[in-house]
């Protein structure tokens, strides 16, 4: 008979290495961040949106997309949280993840809103539901990463 | 507001209209399934329309959803079926060969799931391909894209592979794919000694790597030859590649049909199998072959999926198309076996099964060299343990 | 050749943290075995067997499916969808039954959750590495952007989702199997710790590891026996990006079109054409008491902006559908098989064997299925009558 201190665990690590191959359109997108402190998108040819991130192709339409379109500087917040419990690997809380449309955009991006004080969640909360604009804010020296950029209130 | 101005179409309605078109349609033609006879077994033909298939190394201007989306483009071109016909789409791919979990959810609309019925498997892309038959065949669907990937240059095949052997029993013992295809290879020399022996090696890696350099889809540059282990000949590994190819499957007639499926399996641990009888394969084959009506030997073209040229090689007795022993020897001599090259045209699970599908299919009939009837396989990871076989026949 | 098909047998293994007595393929043997025992059927008469296993990382086991084979070189084809992995696995095992090319299909799906050590850092990377993988996205996160959402759109507050999440544990006590047996309070949840924005962690689901198994069978094996017949399903996938999902005609993000387009399909081959009345059970995936909310509307049973108030009659009105007998997942999460949970919930109540909780008169029930971020939806509806 097994009793529970029989019984066998194995520790194990289960860890792979990659190389994400980030494509020509993706890689361009991240060049605009870093030399031009601009969000692109690309328009599909067919429905004629704009698709934020670029993308090389529409999904829906199922075509290659087409123009590069520079969106924003500001945008309309659509969904917002604000995360209070510690994750393994990601940023200490409070964090605000957002979704916003930046102006010329026809799909939402997401980034977190920094540059207010979220300890107060239920008030950042009531804040953020009256859905104010908000605009890109950029690090001082971009990367050519999707962290090269956050969002901010615009104030008054 | 958002974006350009003036009118825009307007995707999602055009799909829904879509949609709501196939749920009429759909249900018509079930209704007609319906009415024929179930006595008899009638099922409807399943006809291939449309092949795309890209095997690259390390292209970094297009990342996998844009490789993804130009082979199911091409397929879908290549069938002349508008995709607003298509109501199904069947993947195969790998969470840890693409490097993500669910990785479905960033593939799957380059392969057009857009607001379709999309359903991702987890292992080798002709099971796929015998599901989406079925698909077809109930009536569930009427038109399907199957497609199937996976880059070699984005991930460590090795790394990947030891994690499909149990933590108990193997994986202590490091083994990988290659090493079950190591052993496979041995217990063959052994259970036919003073057999052909490594000297046919040399003659069936060169006529493999001969037509793997006049495959026009073949790899053209680069790709990964891994180091042979040892005991294993040289020439007998894969050229490791970036594998994409897809398909359109419909129940509308076209010039190639799907004949034949057999699918078997064997069990898990290497250690409880016949390495060298691969009952899956040899059951799949038969299964296949007798639902088309027709032995190995009439097969014109003869599409063998394997890690190894030995893997190749014992496929071919298993399938029957090779006496025990002969597997090397039949597969040089054979021109109708692996004339793509195998996996020495480009090779990266879960992709292979599909892939040999499609060189199949692009040898039968007029637009290929004029073959009636050809069989392809596909084989499951550790080392094979699930098996496929698909008979196509110029319609 | 288009066949119907039946669910003829259910088997579970409970759902708990960790089963530390059980190999990965003895949890799948339990509930394969239990399923045949149910259908009175035997391993040598099934002639397919379909697998679902979601992220392999969830197991640390790469293709943890194959390591229990089932009967001797039977076809075996593994499915991952993510969260609708079992209901996938399901509709893949019926094309099977109705192309007539199988008689019984052996369909199951295992979660092996309980060796991992946490799954958040595993459901971080289902996001795309090139734009997303930086930032906090994880499925509570993900849940917390819509619950927000629901709350400007529709005015829905905290306190729905407590109470919607209050029944479901309610209803999980009758439940043997469900992981978490604990009768919570609207009150109780409020006050458990915020994770995420309005979500609170009583909110949200368990990491709970087990086994489901199904036997399919096709019209001609049924014969006159009980069956739960799969009288429609349907599955819709939706474009990856969340943010490709706020500015349709059809519905913003939380207007769930996936789910809407599949049960407008499964609803037409089911001849459903007023869910409100003909369902009686409907078993949903909602891994988060707040996704609930957009379930509503899609599957027809009350409109958005009236979503609040369709959540309150649930405590008094009768006529409503029963919504999670089981507990749903909310009770018990094990994300490859909870798909396929909420079917055989469904299949039990259909077939009246669902024990304590069975719901009385159960002629109609429908299970829904979530993968990816609400990317995925499937429907199924079950019934007791054969299909027409």
């Amino acid at each position: 008979m097994t009793t529970a201190s029989d019984l066998i665990t194995i520790k194990g690590n289960w860890s792979f290495d990659y190389t994400y191959f980030a494509g020509e359109t993706a890689s361009r997108f991240f060049k605009e961040l870093r030399e031009h402190k601009r969000v692109m998108g690309t328009r599909c040819p067919s429905c004629e949106r704009v698709l934020v991130p670029a993308r090389a192709f529409c999904d829906a339409c199922f075509c290659r997309t087409g123009d590069w379109v520079e969106v924003g500087p500001q945008g309309v917040l659509e969904t917002f949280t604000v995360i209070t419990a510690a994750f393994p690997g990601l940023p200490e809380p409070p964090v605000v993840l957002a979704y916003a449309t930046l102006d010329g955009a026809d799909t939402a991006l997401v980034n977190l809103i920094t540059g207010l004080d979220a300890s107060d969640v239920a008030g950042t909360a009531e804040r953020l539901m009256a859905q104010p604009r908000v605009e890109l804010r950029f690090i001082d020296e971009p990367q050519g990463r999707i962290t090269d950029f956050s969002f901010e209130i615009v104030q008054g | 507001m958002h974006g350009a101005s003036g009118r825009r179409s307007d995707p999602v309605g055009r799909a829904r209209s879509e949609c709501e078109q196939s749920i009429g349609e759909g249900m018509r033609s079930r209704a007609l399934l319906q009415g024929r006879g179930g006595v008899t077994g009638e099922r409807p033909g399943v006809y291939v329309h449309g092949t795309a298939l890209e095997i690259t190394w390390r292209d970094a201007t297009r990342n996998l959803g844009e490789l993804i989306f130009d082979v199911v483009d091409g397929a879908v071109r290549d069938s002349g079926i508008g995709m607003q016909s298509v109501d199904s789409v069947v993947l195969a791919a790998h969470d840890l060969v693409d490097g993500r979990s669910l990785s479905s959810m960033v593939t799957a609309p380059a392969a057009g799931a857009y607001l379709r019925d999309e359903i991702r498997f987890g292992d080798d892309s002709a099971g796929a391909f015998a599901a989406a038959v079925t698909r077809l065949e109930a009536g569930h669907a009427r038109c399907s894209i199957v497609a199937g990937w996976g880059r070699s240059s984005e991930h460590d095949p090795d790394r990947v592979s030891q994690a499909l052997f149990d933590p108990f029993w193997q994986r202590p013992l490091g083994m990988r794919e290659l090493d079950v295809s190591a052993l496979r290879a041995q217990a063959w020399r052994l259970r036919h000694p003073g057999s052909s022996g490594w000297d046919d090696v040399v003659a069936a890696s060169d006529s493999r790597a001969t037509r793997a350099r006049a495959n026009p889809r073949a790899v053209s540059h680069g790709g990964h030859v891994a180091d042979v282990p040892p005991l294993m000949p040289a020439g007998s590994m894969p050229v490791l590649a970036d594998v994409v190819v897809a398909v359109v499957l419909s129940t509308e007639p076209s010039p190639i049909r799907v004949a034949g499926l057999g699918l078997s399996s064997e069990p898990y641990l290497v250690g409880d199998r016949d390495l060298v009888a691969m009952p899956a394969l040899r059951t799949a084959a038969r299964l296949a072959l007798a639902e088309a009506g027709a032995s190995a030997e009439q097969l014109d073209v003869v599409e063998l999926d394997g890690l190894t040229l030995l893997d190749e090689a014992i496929s071919l007795e298993a399938v029957g198309r090779a006496a025990p022993g002969q597997g090397l020897a039949r597969l040089s001599a054979d021109d109708a076996v692996n004339a793509s090259g195998g996996g020495a045209a480009g090779y990266c699970a879960p992709a292979m099964g599909l892939t040999r599908i499609v060189e199949a299919a692009l040898r039968l009939g007029p637009g290929g060299s004029g073959a009636q009837r050809a069989m392809a396989t596909g084989s499951s990871v550790v080392g094979g343990q699930t098996q496929t076989a698909v008979v196509l026949e110029a319609a | 050749m288009s066949t119907r098909v039946g669910i003829l047998g259910v088997g579970q293994t409970s759902y708990r943290r960790h089963h530390a007595d059980k190999s990965s393929a003895e949890l799948i043997f339990e509930a394969v075995e239990a399923a045949l025992r149910d259908a009175d059927v035997d391993v040598a008469d099934v002639d397919v067997v379909l697998a679902g296993v979601a992220p392999d990382a969830l197991a640390g086991e790469n293709s943890v499916e194959r390591t229990a084979m089932i009967g001797a070189g039977k076809p075996l084809l593994r499915i991952n969808t993510g969260g609708v992995t079992g209901s996938s696995t399901a509709f893949a095992g019926a094309s099977y039954v109705a192309s007539g090319r199988a008689r019984i299909a052996l369909v199951f799906a295992l979660e092996r959750m309980g060796q991992a050590t946490t799954s958040q850092q595993v459901f971080n990377t289902i996001f795309d590495p090139v734009y997303e993988k930086d930032f906090p996205l994880t499925t509570i996160t993900m849940a917390a952007l819509r619950a927000s959402m629901l709350m400007r759109m529709y005015g829905y507050t905290e306190r729905h989702w407590a109470s919607i999440a209050s029944r479901n544990y309610r209803n999980a006590l009758r439940n043997p199997l469900a992981h978490i047996h604990r009768d919570l309070s609207p009150e109780d949840i409020l006050a458990s710790p915020l994770l995420a924005w309005p979500i609170h962690r009583f909110e949200a689901c368990p990491m709970s590891e087990g086994a489901v198994a199904l036997v399919l069978a096709s019209e001609d094996v049924i014969g006159d026996r009980d069956a739960a017949w799969m009288q429609g399903f349907a599955s819709r996938s939706d474009a990856y990006a969340m943010g490709d999902r706020f500015h349709r005609p059809e519905g913003t993000l939380v207007d769930l079109l996936s789910l809407q387009l599949a049960a407008k399909q499964a609803y037409a081959d089911a001849g459903i054409d007023d869910p409100r009345r003909q369902l009686d059970v409907v078993e949903l995936y909602s891994p988060f008491s707040s996704a609930e909310a957009m379930t509503y509307p899609a599957l027809g049973l009350t409109e958005a902006h009236d979503g609040p108030a369709f959540v309150e009659a649930q405590e008094v009105d009768l006529s409503l559908p029963r919504f999670n007998p089981s507990g749903g997942p909310q009770a018990a999460n094990p994300v490859s098989a909870t798909a396929m949970v909420r079917i055989a919930e469904c299949a039990l109540q259909v077939l009246e064997r669902a024990g304590d909780r069975q719901v009385e008169d159960v002629r109609r029930a429908v299970a829904t299925g979530q993968g990816g971020a609400t990317q995925f939806s499937t429907l199924c509806v079950l019934g007791s009558d054969r299909p027409e």
